[in-house]
């Protein structure tokens, strides 16, 4: 039995560990950025529509990897006519301002199995801060699928200024999850 | 005893009359600061007690008709004219009518606006209709007609109260009021 699951690991690990650092772009089709909020305790979710990932990686040999992640911040979507208009103002993302969000790495760590994390600065609301993101790595035949989920405070980038900094209504925490399909570049 | 009888009140008549009533003149209130107040985060908290309140009513109206229902309705002194008898009636049901419906429409605009919410923070709303924003602004309107037409009938309400104590000089206020129990 354990020369038979040995047997399965290798298979499905040669095709894998024969990639080296390669280059990956997102597939928009199958790739998803969400932002959950809270409003009275409970979730607010939203989504920003556009983005784009683009990585420089291999899952067994992570160092030397880079992640680059470019997020229209002015494609946000919370689903609620009154709101998207409200997020738009200086209060909120300030689109006219900040309509791009970026977050870099060039950290990327193996933490156990196919966990990794990307330790890299998130630039929005042109604010910049050191940012942790932690992420499952699923290679397949055709790609790869990277996923995971993280907590941002809102007030470490000045998101809801003024009375909205207030955490009671609107939640301090905001919750980020991601979805990311990649293919092989070139 | 705490079912009604052919000339009285029981107290759960009476508990689900004053408690509703209180919540209905604070629930007003608490709509039209939110409707009015400035967009802000004391707007959207006043719409959260406001929600809250609304479904908190709509579930004792549900059980206080049922009540209703499930126990005789002490009768009008005789006496009244005719059109006084259909006007009580008309008003009760009215008033009624108007306890499920601006709860209904408020819970119709709420989902229509996709406005996630959980009552008083605990109960999770369900959507009764579709995301939809002119849904929800056509909707606001009714619910808003609606109140006026409430207001009226309230005033109607108090109004015949006060003169059934004042004028006829009957019990139909005085059996309403908590602590007068009928004589065995």
């Amino acid at each position: 039995m354990k020369e038979i699951a040995a047997l399965l690991v290798l298979c499905g690990l040669i095709p894998i560990g024969a990639v080296r650092a390669a280059d990956w772009k997102m597939d928009p089709a199958g790739s998803k950025l969400e932002f959950i909020a809270t409003f009275e305790k409970t979730a607010a979710p939203g989504v920003f529509k556009e983005f784009d990932a683009r990585l420089r990686f291999d899952p067994d040999k992570p160092a030397g990897s880079s992640l680059d992640v470019t997020i229209k911040v002015t494609s946000a979507d919370m689903n609620i006519a009154d709101v998207n208009k409200e997020i738009r103002g200086k209060d909120w993302f300030d689109y006219a301002a900040f309509p791009q969000a970026e977050f870099r790495s060039t950290d990327l760590r193996r933490s156990e199995g196919n966990h990794y994390v990307a330790h890299g600065t998130l630039l929005l609301k042109g604010v910049k801060q050191p940012v942790e993101v932690p992420f499952t790595w699923t290679g397949s035949a055709d790609g790869a699928v990277m996923e995971g989920e993280l907590l941002l405070s809102r007030g470490a980038f000045g998101i809801g200024a003024g009375e909205w900094a207030a955490s009671d209504v609107i939640g301090a925490d905001v919750k980020v999850k991601f979805k990311v399909k990649l293919r092989k570049a070139g | 005893m705490l079912r009604n009888d052919a000339d009285s009140w029981g107290a759960p008549a009476k508990l689900f009359h004053w408690v509703i009533a209180a919540l209905i003149l604070a629930q007003i209130a608490l709509g039209l600061m939110a409707a009015s107040w400035r967009l802000s985060p004391t707007k959207l908290e006043l719409f959260f007690w406001h929600k809250s309140t609304g479904m908190l009513i709509l579930a004792l109206v549900a059980l206080r008709l049922l009540w209703r229902l499930a126990n005789p309705t002490p009768a009008l002194p005789s006496g009244m004219a005719a059109w006084e008898r259909a006007a009580a009636r008309l008003s009760h049901l009215l008033l009624y009518v108007l306890m499920i419906a601006l709860p209904v429409t408020g819970w119709i605009v709420n989902s229509a606006s996709n406005v996630p919410f959980r009552i008083f923070w605990l109960i999770p709303l369900p959507a009764i209709v579709a995301p939809d924003k002119p849904t929800a602004e056509l909707v606001a309107l009714v619910h808003g007609g609606l109140v006026a037409v409430l207001a009226l009938v309230l005033v109607a309400h108090i109004g015949a109260a006060l003169r059934h104590h004042f004028v006829k000089r009957n019990a139909v206020l005085v059996r309403m009021l908590p602590g007068t129990r009928r004589r065995p």
